[in-house]
């Protein structure tokens, strides 16, 4: 063979071999994710790279859409029948992916299941407000509640539905290594610390995922990550910053997807100890964050101002309410004629899961305002410990963190951060407390808004708790994917579809 | 030899003891793994709750008492955050971390000894203080960044091998060289070092005045009486690399026990963590153990019952 029939040989195999990868890409997507899912039995973690996969192999009881809205899925309709009693009617016409049907003792068993406190559920403080569950008939099944709970719907809408005749017979530990669900995606394997796959439901009842299968990697590096996805040999990868967004540009085949999140950033005060307990000097510390900077200067990723301690993602945001204006010479003014009761020596407790680009940018600006800020950095364990001392004074000074209730309810964050009774909680104020209380125990939804909008105003006034911007998720894509991240941080992989 | 392998055994319960005792000491001194358990609503009694479920409300002793009695009967616990036993997951990560110390291992071998060896051999010669640059510059690159860089030039720009991942041999290259380079440079320092030693003794300058031919000379002296720090060197490393290689596995996202050990320590997850340290702790007090007795059949001098030399 003379070398020019040899290189057009090796241009027509390597062409066949492009088409047949190029093939081979339309049948299967594969994301990298962070870490490989903790677990795929849905009543037991609840961390991102465990939810993104397992919620393509179960269905829940409800889901919202694209826009946010709670929309029906196991449940086709529900009512509320009393204060403390929600109706349920059961789909019909579910199989699970052994071919057995989904049913109304389906939707009791797991709700009992995750709600037992034996089975020490992770997720248990989010449905631990059910009591009961109880079938009526072959359609319907009615959830009574210790109270009357609002929040009650937005919760189920992470409440997966498991069989009662696979979970239950093969337990906690084989149901994690072998999970039937009913979702639009089947588990097909998981090769431990490096990828789960999942294959293609082809009998869901509802809208169909476009990919015969689907590969989860576990990229614990954000940089490989991006260079595999730039490679070809992934086509989502997510948990992108800003920076690494930017290598993007100009890059062919590739593209950033963002999505405003539920996440609020926050800077949190413990407002019952000095120097912070001061309600003037709390003002002067919100005045002297730049807000703005922090979002256009470091994160730069679509994330926006936040006014409050919610998103409009949040049933119970407040329209119209003004973030704090960023006011460096009025910040410093307060913080000389307060003299030495604002310049006490204040610890910034956070963790290196923290952007820590954020944290430090605070303390600067507190720092340049007059104040007297020391960082002080642990791990998340000690932290987290910290910050959830049972004596609420013994809280941190200062934190920075991003939180989400995964909820999309107003309850479900400032509850936790503002009630005295709560872990997290460094304000006691009993008047915000009975609004709170409001807010989470009626359920009409006039009295929830108009509890709400008052609780915004009194941590407005008191500066109670600084909000810092809404944040945003990146994530990378192949050009040829169609996806729309919402703000619930899912992967719903019968939401993608290749372009044509 | 008798008494010398009993001492050793003794000597080794003995460290396996002071490892377990450490492990699980410090890890609890470090702080509480419920609070990373448990979503950021969970009220005071959930926390609590889990904490019984985990079995870390008991005293302290009595933890340490169970563990120990665990262990003995080769149970090693389940993992608090993927709640499958320790063993399943260090055994689904072994295969993967053997796979790459064996890869890193041949490039450090294949290419650190004969480097060594030339620079030794060809040391006046103005172009090894080049190589030698070469060498050092190779051990002092940090490897994420270097290994970040050939993803880029080999797996996205050139398209020759895939970026990231396992599963096949093309997986394996870029990280056993990333990895094999740092102990290329050990093995070719030391070779050199050794070589040089060997060379200023007599034997060598007898040699070569009866006339021996280098290449005979390198065969069948050189190489063989420059091996005993190899060997040494090769012990340490073979630890050190089945001990998890947690940079490397972490950019090439290679899934083995380094990593695992990382993400374990980060979620607390003691369970895991005890089990890779003390397989860790074998695999050194194994590999040691080994050098010693390969030390005796290379050099004859050394005696195992302590008593030659």
């Amino acid at each position: 063979m003379s070398f020019l029939k040899f290189l057009k040989a090796a241009a027509v195999v390597s062409a066949m071999l492009a088409t047949a990868s190029a093939a081979l890409a339309k049948d299967e997507l594969v994301v990298d994710l962070v870490n490989e899912p903790a677990t795929l039995d849905p009543h037991m973690q609840w961390n991102p790279d465990s939810y993104y996969v397992y919620r393509n192999i179960f269905d829940n009881l409800v889901t919202r859409d694209n826009d946010g809205e709670i929309v029906p899925q196991v449940a086709e309709s529900w009512k509320q029948i009393s204060d403390t009693e929600l109706q349920l009617d059961i789909r019909g016409g579910i199989t699970f992916h052994d071919g057995e049907p989904l049913t109304a003792d389906d939707v009791v068993y797991s709700v009992k299941r995750i709600t037992d406190p034996d089975f020490s559920s992770p997720q248990l403080g989010q449905f631990n407000s059910i009591a009961d569950a109880k079938k009526i008939d072959d359609n319907t099944v009615v959830l009574t509640t210790k109270e009357p709970y609002p929040a009650l719907l937005a919760q189920l809408v992470k409440l997966s539905i498991v069989p009662e005749h696979v979970a239950g017979k093969l337990g906690k530990e084989g149901f994690n290594e072998a999970p039937v669900g009913s979702g639009p995606y089947k588990f097909d394997g998981w090769d431990r610390g490096v990828q789960v796959t999942l294959s293609k439901n082809d009998a869901y009842w509802g809208d169909k995922g476009p990919f015969e299968t689907v590969v989860f990697k576990a990229v614990p590096d954000a940089s490989t990550r991006v260079a595999n996805l730039r490679a070809g040999t992934a086509d989502l990868v997510v948990s992108l910053n800003s920076d690494l967004a930017m290598q993007f540009e100009g890059a062919s085949g590739v593209k950033v997807l963002s999505a405003p999140t539920e996440r609020v950033g926050f800077m949190g005060m413990n407002t019952l100890v000095p120097p912070l307990n001061d309600p003037e000097i709390r003002r002067a510390a919100a005045m002297a964050i730049d807000r703005e900077g922090i979002v256009e200067g470091i994160l730069q990723g679509g994330e926006s101002v936040a006014s409050q301690m919610a998103t409009s993602a949040h049933f119970g945001f407040v329209d119209g309410a003004e973030p704090i204006p960023f006011d460096l010479e009025k910040a410093r003014a307060i913080v000389e004629e307060k003299g030495d009761a604002a310049k006490v020596p204040m610890k910034f407790a956070t963790s290196p899961v923290y952007d820590q680009r954020i944290v430090q940018a605070i303390q600067q600006m507190l720092n340049e305002a007059g104040f007297d800020v020391e960082i002080s950095m642990t791990d998340m364990a000690t932290f987290l410990k910290a910050a959830q001392n049972p004596d609420q004074t013994g809280r941190p000074q200062l934190s920075f963190g991003r939180w989400s209730c995964a909820c999309q309810d107003v309850d479900g964050v400032q509850y936790p951060l503002l009630h005295s009774s709560s872990n997290w909680s460094r304000v006691n104020d009993p008047e915000l407390d009975t609004l709170l209380e409001t807010g989470r125990a009626t359920l009409d939804e006039e009295a929830r808004l108009e509890a709400y909008s008052k609780v915004q105003k009194i941590v407005a006034d008191n500066t109670y708790i600084l909000p810092l911007y809404q944040a945003a998720a990146l994530y990378g894509a192949n050009d040829a994917l169609v996806w729309q991240p919402t703000a619930n941080e899912s992967l719903f992989l019968n939401r993608m579809s290749w372009q044509n | 030899m008798t008494s010398f392998l009993l001492r050793r055994l003794g000597q080794s319960l003995v460290a396996l003891f002071g490892v377990m005792t450490l492990v699980f000491f410090i890890q609890r001194l470090t702080g509480d793994p419920t609070y990373l358990l448990v979503p950021e609503t969970a009220t005071q009694e959930d926390i609590e709750a889990m904490r019984h479920a985990l079995g870390l409300d008991r005293p302290l002793f009595v933890q340490y008492v169970d563990f120990f009695r665990d262990t003995l009967s080769l149970d090693f616990g389940k993992s608090f955050i993927q709640n499958v036993p320790v063993t399943t997951i260090i055994a689904s990560r072994l295969p993967y971390t053997l796979e790459l110390a064996a890869g890193a291992l041949l490039v450090a071998v294949v290419i650190g000894v004969p480097l060594g060896l030339l620079l030794a051999l060809a040391q006046k010669k103005f172009w090894t203080n080049g190589l030698m640059g070469i060498v050092l510059a190779a051990q002092s690159m940090p490897t994420f960044w270097s290994g970040i860089l050939m993803i880029l030039l080999f797996g996205v720009s050139l398209g020759w091998l895939p970026p990231s991942g396992s599963g096949s041999f093309a997986h394996l290259i870029m990280p056993s060289i990333a990895l094999g380079l740092l102990s290329m440079a050990t093995y070719a320092r030391i070779m050199r070092s050794s070589v040089l030693d060997e060379l200023s003794k007599d034997y060598i300058r007898s040699a070569r005045a009866r006339g021996v031919k280098t290449r005979r000379l390198v065969i069948r002296h050189l190489l063989r009486n420059s091996a005993i720090p190899v060997i040494s060197i090769t012990a340490l490393e073979i630890s050190q690399l089945l001990a998890g290689a947690v940079i490397v596995e972490t950019v090439f996202a290679w899934p083995g026990l380094g990593l695992l050990t990382v993400q374990s320590v980060v979620s607390r997850d003691f369970v895991v963590v005890q089990g890779v340290v003390l397989l860790g702790a074998l695999v050194t007090i194994l590999m040691n153990f080994l050098a010693d007795i390969l030390y005796s059949f290379v050099d004859p001098r050394i005696r195992l019952d302590g008593t030659g030399g």
